[in-house]
């Protein structure tokens, strides 16, 4: 086992090195950057950059972004104690502590709703999103009076990490077809319950 | 007779029939216009009776004569009272019209009333509003881009560009997180620092769809738990609480099972064992109660928490692609060399794992059999130590009765003695319990019936329950479905156009109905006027009677004696009976003067019927009969 070994020596090292570059911002500061943070850390915007170029170069900031995602996923993913994060953090000066602490404390509930997110969608591709459009056709070139309903249904895939979109038009039959295929699915998870 | 005819004319026209705008009056009608509007009438009151007959009259008199008779026949069979035949139809009077077609008026059937208290399909809703819409886009001028207005970019731009994105939001108040009392720092973090909703998203555009996203999944959520509490919950008859954990408990233990399913070591596959590693070490990690620094130093990067929030973390791929890499030569020698190299390393290292295969399935086996025999090896054990001790007993009991042997006698009795105060003490410990027994039994008795009877009680409250959700779902329903209606219906009134006419006819009603009630008080007055005069003149008549029988009985009397007076009672009886006689002349005068004006009146409906000209026309088609006849004779004679 040797991932075993590395993990223990990274775990308390680089990681709370890079933490103590918080200390380069004033504690005030601290907690909206570290809400901005963790903003993103849930599905929203990052903080910018730009913001903050003059208190880290972009190596440092890019190196505070890791290891701050770092803190936050393990000290909510294993539901680690106020002792724990603190060995984590190192030796931080206890404001800079403090603010993370009070940030992990109001934000647990959020980031552990982003981190279940993020299992659940461990398979390659997942859904992102899906919008829908109902088109009635009223005519056509063959046809003065058509009335056929249509469903223009966009689906936002994530494949391997890329987005993807995937536009299909169905009329009323497909459409049937693809809700009993989805409501079989459904059931097949109610039955797991 | 104005408004009747106005009235009639619109109904005419409603139904169908093309009546030109200068026709004022029925009295204007020709008899074409009367035939398409009695058979345009027909059609629309019974499409089998009307449909038969042409709208137009016919040139040839007989083929007109038959298209009378036919319509004449329809009408009777309606249930049209008054007369009617071909005549009314070809040589018509205007009465006998009117009441014709305020018979054929009434009979239209009133679908506009009926069907306005239904609620249209959706279907015709849908195209009523398609149209329109349709129809306001058609009349907006087009516009180049630059001078649209917002009105305008509505209708006429290629519609919105960004797509349908969603971001989760945070919101304080939310079903997700369980509204119990939130920590201090909640609080300071919704006071100090979360953003206002609209600028919570990376892109303004995806605000209404975050929005509407957050929401339909906890409406979903909420909806789901509601079911799924209504259906299973509640007879389960738990706490919400309770019931969560209890569900999260046997979900927890279901994914294990599965999970250790899948982690059964199959060594067929060498790719397998990898996975399988890791899964036994999720495994551990997963049913341990391992500290928090015991998975430290384990190095598994699956966690887990309540509800399985484990995740894997991004480093432990990145750490297996560092071993990978640094498994590699970095040596930089000729590619030959390398390659010969590399071949011959990564054969025999596949010998290698041959053999180590080949070796771990023997151990494997050896394991397996070893364990086997271990498990023969300790039934065995415990069965012996059974036995053992069974011996021990046994040997225990005959040791005692040995030891007792020698003084026999006295051994016997003691042991009577100790046998009988034994018996009499199981006795006595046999009543004593009766005497406990029987009231243990009976409070059992009665809580048992008591738990039933709650039982019962609550099974009752919990389908008076589902019955009240019922209930509430159905009028909700209901009242979404009512309202639907009202909120159509106000608008189909509000389409409605605001028409005077009907206020109008309303208004002349009533205003009729006032005539007539001052005519009827009219034509009492009179009518008691002309009894009072009746009864005067009765009384007269009376009064006149008895003076003059008076006044003859005296002068008779007087003239017996009186030469003078007999002369005078001559004139009396004179006087009497020219009287009698003026009287009747008077009465006379009044009958004929009465005949007059009915003989008067009768002319006046005599010739309202246009009499001279029907009898002109009658004989005009009288002679194209004739003629028609004489034709068809000719032709029979020619044929």
């Amino acid at each position: 086992m040797t991932s075993a070994s590395a993990d223990s020596t990274e775990e308390s090292g680089p990681e709370s090195i890079m933490i103590k570059l918080l200390e380069k911002l004033s504690p005030t500061e601290c907690p909206k950057l570290l809400h901005r943070f963790v903003d993103g850390l849930c599905g929203r915007s990052y903080p910018r950059r730009v913001e903050y170029s003059e208190v880290w170069s972009l190596i440092e900031w890019g190196e505070l972004m890791n290891s701050l995602t770092q803190l936050f996923r393990v000290a909510v993913g294993r539901m680690s104690s106020d002792q724990q994060v603190q060995e984590l953090l190192g030796d931080l000066d206890s404001a800079h502590a403090d603010a993370i602490l009070q940030c992990l404390h109001a934000r647990q509930e959020e980031i552990r709703q982003a981190l279940v997110d993020r299992t659940n969608g461990m398979s390659s591709t997942q859904l992102q999103d899906f919008n829908w459009q109902i088109k009635l056709a009223l005519s056509s070139d063959k046809l003065s009076s058509l009335n056929t309903p249509l469903l223009n249904l966009s689906l936002d895939l994530k494949e391997n990490g890329i987005q993807r979109a995937v536009n299909m038009e169905m009329n009323k039959e497909e459409l049937h077809t693809l809700i009993s295929a989805l409501e079989a699915a459904n059931k097949v998870v109610l039955q797991l319950k | 007779m104005e408004e009747v005819d106005r009235i009639l004319i619109h109904s005419l026209r409603q139904a169908g029939t093309d009546i030109d705008e200068d026709v004022q009056s029925v009295k204007q009608f020709t008899s074409e216009l009367i035939v398409e509007a009695v058979v345009r009438c027909l059609r629309v009151i019974d499409p089998g009776l009307g449909s038969g007959v042409s709208t137009t009259l016919p040139p040839g008199m007989s083929a007109r004569f038959r298209l009378g008779m036919s319509l004449a026949q329809a009408c009777q069979d309606l249930g049209y009272k008054g007369e009617i035949g071909y005549q009314t139809f070809l040589y018509s009077n205007e009465p006998e019209i009117r009441s014709l077609l305020m018979f054929l008026v009434e009979k239209l059937p009133r679908e506009s009333a009926e069907a306005s208290d239904q609620p249209a399909g959706k279907s015709a809703l849908l195209q009523k509003a398609i149209a329109a819409q349709i129809k306001a886009q058609l009349a907006l001028p087009w516009l180049p881009p630059s001078c649209r207005l917002p009105l305008h970019c509505k209708t006429q731009s290629p519609g919105p560009c960004h797509s349908f994105r969603a971001q989760p939001l945070s919101l304080p108040y939310s079903l997700k997180a369980p509204s119990k009392k939130q920590a201090k720092e909640v609080k300071e973090y919704w006071r100090v620092h979360l953003l206002p909703v609209t600028s919570q998203p990376s892109q303004h555009a995806s605000v209404p769809a975050s929005l509407l996203e957050n929401h339909v999944s906890e409406l979903s959520a909420a909806q789901e738990w509601e079911n799924e509490w209504n259906s299973q919950g509640l007879l389960s008859r738990l706490t919400p609480e309770d019931y969560r954990s209890r569900k999260r408990a046997r979900l927890q233990k279901r994914i294990e099972e599965q999970l250790r399913t899948a982690a059964q070591p199959r060594p067929d596959t060498h790719g397998a064992t990898r996975s399988t590693s890791d899964l036994t070490e999720l495994l551990n990690s997963f049913g341990g109660t391992a500290t928090g620094g015991d998975i430290l130093t384990k190095g598994t990067r699956f966690t887990h928490s309540e509800k399985f929030t484990f995740t894997q973390e991004p480093e432990k791929a990145a750490q297996q692609m560092a071993a990978a890499a640094s498994a590699l030569p970095s040596s930089h020698q000729s590619e030959e060399d390398l390659k010969a190299k590399q071949e011959a390393e990564l054969s025999d290292l596949q010998q290698q794992l041959q053999q180590l295969s080949v070796q771990m399935e023997e151990v494997g086996g050896d394991i397996r059999q070893l364990t086997v025999s271990i498990h023969q090896v300790s039934d065995e054990l415990k069965q012996r130590e059974l036995s053992n001790s069974e011996k021990q007993d046994t040997v225990k009991v005959k040791k005692q009765t040995i030891d007792l042997l020698p003084d026999a006698e006295n051994n016997l009795v003691k042991l009577q003695s100790l046998v009988e105060g034994s018996a009499k003490r199981v006795v006595h410990l046999a009543s004593q319990w009766e005497k406990h027994r029987a009231p243990l039994i009976d409070e059992h008795r009665r809580l048992k019936e008591l738990c039933s009877n709650r039982e019962m009680e609550s099974s009752m409250k919990l389908s008076e329950i589902k019955d009240l959700h019922d209930k509430i779902r159905h009028s909700a329903e209901e009242a979404k479905k009512k309202e639907s209606l009202y909120k159509q219906l106000i608008t189909e009134y509000e389409t409605l156009p605001k028409d005077v006419s009907r206020s109008a006819y309303t208004m002349r009603i009533l205003e009729i109905v006032s005539n007539i009630k001052k005519q009827k008080e009219e034509i009492t007055k009179i009518l008691s006027d002309t009894k009072e005069l009746q009864k005067e003149i009765n009384g007269l008549t009376g009064k006149l009677d008895r003076t003059f029988a008076v006044t003859d009985e005296l002068v008779f009397k007087d003239a017996k004696k009186d030469e003078s007076v007999r002369k005078s009672y001559k004139y009396l009886a004179a006087l009497h009976e020219n009287c009698t006689q003026l009287i009747q002349t008077i009465e006379d005068t009044g009958t004929i003067m009465r005949e007059i004006r009915d003989l008067e009146e009768q002319i006046e409906t005599e010739n309202g019927k246009k009499t001279v000209s029907n009898l002109e026309k009658i004989l005009e088609d009288y002679k194209a009969i004739r003629q028609e006849n004489s034709a068809l004779a000719a032709k029979i004679r020619d044929g």
